[in-house]
């Protein structure tokens, strides 16, 4: 008897901790709720979610990296050069071949990312550093360092997909759903999936039970790439331009909420649906602040502390 | 040879989950002898090491220097008290300089206009250079160790340990990985050190060198001390008789009556046929992990030509490796399940997924064969035992209705009763008209379980024993060189 209490006392706890990325962002929704009333205003949700979307794609991305054993620094270059593409060859050759420009160039990058790391054996961290400053240079080029906008502007149904709405919710706050769930099954359902995260947890184990961990690993870069690409697209549109400087950070961002959903930087664990998650504790803490009048140089201090916080308390559990 | 030993462990007795790892074991080092441990994998010796080294506390039993009872709970306490082991792998900073690496962690200082401190390196490198004098290490101080043999490394570690006045050294496999001439010179450095007074443990499996060297010798079997005798008073046949609890000539007929039919795989040096159990016996670091890993294709770099260029090609054509260590057979992450069904995605997919039905059924049908426990195919493997873990890797390749399996160690650190187990899952694959390539360092365990006996030194085959021919242990002792 006490031994069974004991033990779904056990199971108990340890879903809790599972959960905790849930767990941590309902919280926070409540005290949002409590500091500021607006917080629940269909404006505000809005917000939230127009923020997070082009996030969540770019961390669904990063999260298979991440699981697979890697990282990715020069996602948010991409958003840059995949965005300033998008619209240049918008402009010329309308809006078909200009998305897929747009998400052909972030395959590209993710690409090479994955070729370097696994053919040419440099760690990850450096290599995707140089790819990312090497294509924040490149964007610079081939825009001038100016917007692309264009003389009239990006072609009006382009722009819709970020403005125009169904039952009341943007497109683009639709879009990644979408996203999610074919990512969510290949990650969770398939062959494609277990390999990739039995290369990540231990990528000697997994060549010698077959797998082909170089095509893996390579292959998870060209999704980050792929994903990051299509967030360029979409931010593309909500911008209405092409933006040089779009994207600073967005590495950081992605890479902290993957973390924040518990994935681990060591490769072979996570859980889409918490990146997801993730994404949307950072959202909601820059925005609960902002409602809170909180300066902006404060909230920066905050999300960092979070973000440490998330990872020890990480550590503590597994101890 | 007599007065208080300078470090003696007192029916120390250490438990582990489940196991007994040492059951009040007396153990003592006088100054200047080499008292030898030897004993079979698992016996024990690693951890009675690890308790003299302050790595383990032991639950029973005391640790006394100098007669006097101590309580080390960390290698530094343990270094305090002059007791170092030198392990397998080298602790060295391979960017730094042999002086660097010879006093690291006491670097001298001194102060610049009385205040600045400042490494010494003239100081630095006389000290360095008086250590390793000691133990006719002839290299520049200045060489970065990475530049260094592993022979050389070794006796960096060592003079370290002197640097560190310590009295006892703790030598495990010293000679695993050295050539005949280093082990040589190991041995003139062992007796310079013994005239200094030290007193030193040697571990290791090769019975000829301590016949040689020790001045006593201790012999572990299961946990418990079995054996004791001064220099000459045990051979080398006496040793193996307490190491393995059974005499030298021991009838091996128990499995030997299947008829092997055709050949199911070769590359140049090995070939197993069907119904027939290959065992690969070599000492530490004879190459036999190496012989498996090319024999599967998962070894590009060698010259020699396997029979296949990768491990999916080798899987592709029914063949399965079952590494020596866990870590590479499984991801310990991943569930049983998962784990279970790796290689054999390919054959379970639908056109948008995974038939998980038949997973299911796969995986379920499997635990039970192969006596998975618990029972659980969502259990992350890191959660179950060492043998469990062993069953689950066959699990895998049942599956895939593998034909041939190539395991390394395949029992190597489990309990008896799992040992028993795959021995049993082994033999009824064979029966079954599977062939088997299996390596083991316990020569017992080789010779009882095989067809054909090849014994493998320095990567090479040796001899090739087969029951109808010259099959004793005596013939297979003598291929091996001892």
């Amino acid at each position: 008897m006490a031994a069974s209490d004991k033990m779904s006392g056990q199971g108990v706890r340890e879903f809790l901790w599972n959960q905790m990325p849930v767990i941590a962002l309902v919280v926070l929704c409540l005290i949002a709720f409590i500091l500021s009333s607006r917080f629940l205003s269909p404006i505000n949700i809005n917000n939230v979610l127009m923020q997070g979307a082009v996030m969540t794609v770019i961390a669904i991305g990063m999260t298979y990296v991440i699981i697979c054993g890697g990282f990715d620094l020069s996602v948010g270059s991409v958003v840059a050069l995949s965005g300033c593409i998008t619209a240049m060859v918008m402009l010329e050759f309308g809006i078909v071949a200009g998305v897929i420009a747009g998400v052909a160039v972030g395959a590209a990058v993710g690409l090479l990312n994955g070729l370097i790391v696994t053919k040419l054996d440099v760690n990850p961290f450096i290599a995707t550093l140089g790819t990312m400053v090497m294509f924040r240079g490149a964007t610079f080029l081939i825009t001038g360092g100016r917007p692309v906008v264009g003389d009239e502007g990006l072609p009006q149904l382009f722009l819709g997909f970020a403005t125009e709405r169904v039952f009341g919710i943007p497109y683009l706050v639709l879009f990644p759903i979408l996203v999610f769930v074919i990512f969510h099954w290949i990650l969770h359902r398939t062959a494609y999936g277990i390999r990739i995260f039995a290369t990540g947890g231990n990528t000697e184990a997994a060549f010698l039970a077959g797998i082909n961990v170089v095509k893996v690993r390579t292959s998870a870069y060209v999704w980050c790439g792929t994903l990051a690409g299509v967030g360029g697209v979409m931010l593309c549109s909500r911008l209405q331009s092409g933006q040089p400087t779009a994207g600073v950070f967005y590495e950081l961002t992605a890479i902290a909420a993957v973390v924040l959903g518990g994935a681990s930087l060591f490769g072979g664990e996570g859980k889409l649906y918490k990146s997801v998650v993730g994404v949307f504790i950072m959202v909601v803490l820059a925005n609960a602040l902002n409602l809170a009048n909180v300066h902006s140089y404060w909230q920066q201090v905050a999300v960092g502390v979070v973000i440490v916080a998330a990872a020890a308390a990480d550590r503590l559990r597994h101890r | 040879m007599t007065g208080t030993p300078l470090a003696a462990a007192v029916e120390i007795s250490k438990r582990f989950t489940g196991t007994q790892a040492i059951d009040a074991v007396s153990f003592d080092i006088r100054a200047g002898e080499v008292h030898a441990l030897i004993g079979e994998n698992g016996a024990g010796k690693s951890t009675l090491m690890k308790i003299l080294g302050g790595v383990y506390r032991a639950d029973g039993g005391e640790i006394r220097v100098d007669g006097t009872p101590v309580q080390y709970g960390s290698p530094a306490e343990a270094l305090e008290a002059g007791v170092v082991v030198i392990p397998q792998e080298m602790r060295v900073v391979p960017a730094q300089s042999v002086a660097e690496n010879v006093l690291l962690g006491q670097v001298p200082v001194r102060r610049r206009l009385g205040i600045l401190p400042e490494i010494d390196r003239a100081q630095l490198r006389k000290r360095a250079a008086a250590l390793i004098g000691r133990l006719n290490l002839n290299v520049s101080v200045d060489t970065p160790v990475g530049a260094l043999s592993y022979a050389e490394r070794q006796l960096v570690m060592i003079a370290r340990a002197l640097g560190r006045n310590a009295r006892v050294l703790v030598l495990d496999e010293p000679t695993a990985s050295l050539e005949t001439r280093e082990v040589e010179r190991l041995f003139d450095v062992i007796d310079n050190l013994k005239r200094e007074g030290v007193g030193l443990v040697y571990v290791s499996h090769r019975l000829d060198e301590v016949e040689r060297i020790a001045d006593r010798v201790t012999v572990l079997r299961d946990g418990r001390k079995v054996g004791e005798g001064a220099r000459g008073e045990l051979s080398q046949q006496d040793m193996i008789r307490l190491m393995t609890g059974r005499d030298l000539e021991h009838d091996y007929e128990e499995g030997g009556s299947r008829n092997p039919g055709e050949t199911l795989v070769r590359d140049d040096t090995l070939h197993v046929r069907e119904r027939e159990t290959v065992g690969l016996a070599g000492l530490l670091g004879s190459g036999t992990t190496d012989m498996l890993l090319r024999l599967y294709g998962a070894d590009a770099k060698r010259g020699k030509a396997g029979a296949f260029d990768s491990p999916a090609a080798a899987i592709a054509s029914g063949i399965g490796l079952v590494p020596g260590e866990r870590g590479l057979g499984l991801i310990m992450g991943l569930t049983v399940r998962e784990n279970i069904v790796l290689p054999n995605l390919d054959r379970l997919k639908t056109t948008v997924g995974l038939d998980r039905k038949a997973i299911d059924r796969l995986v379920s049908e499997l635990i039970e064969t192969v006596d998975i426990r618990p029972p659980d195919p969502d259990k992350p493997v890191r959660e179950l035992s060492g043998g469990n873990q062993q069953k689950v890797i066959f699990a895998r390749w049942l599956a895939g209705h593998a034909n041939v399996l190539l395991l390394d160690e395949p029992t190597h650190g489990i309990d008896v009763g799992a040992k028993a187990q795959i021995h049993a899952l082994m033999d009824k694959f064979a029966d079954e008209g599977g062939g088997i390539v299996f390596a083991s360092s316990e020569m017992v365990e080789v010779m009882s379980v095989s067809d054909s006996v090849v014994a493998v030194r320095d990567g090479e085959v040796v001899a090739w024993l087969t029951r109808d021919g010259d099959y004793t242990e005596r013939a297979l002792r003598d291929a091996l060189g001892g």
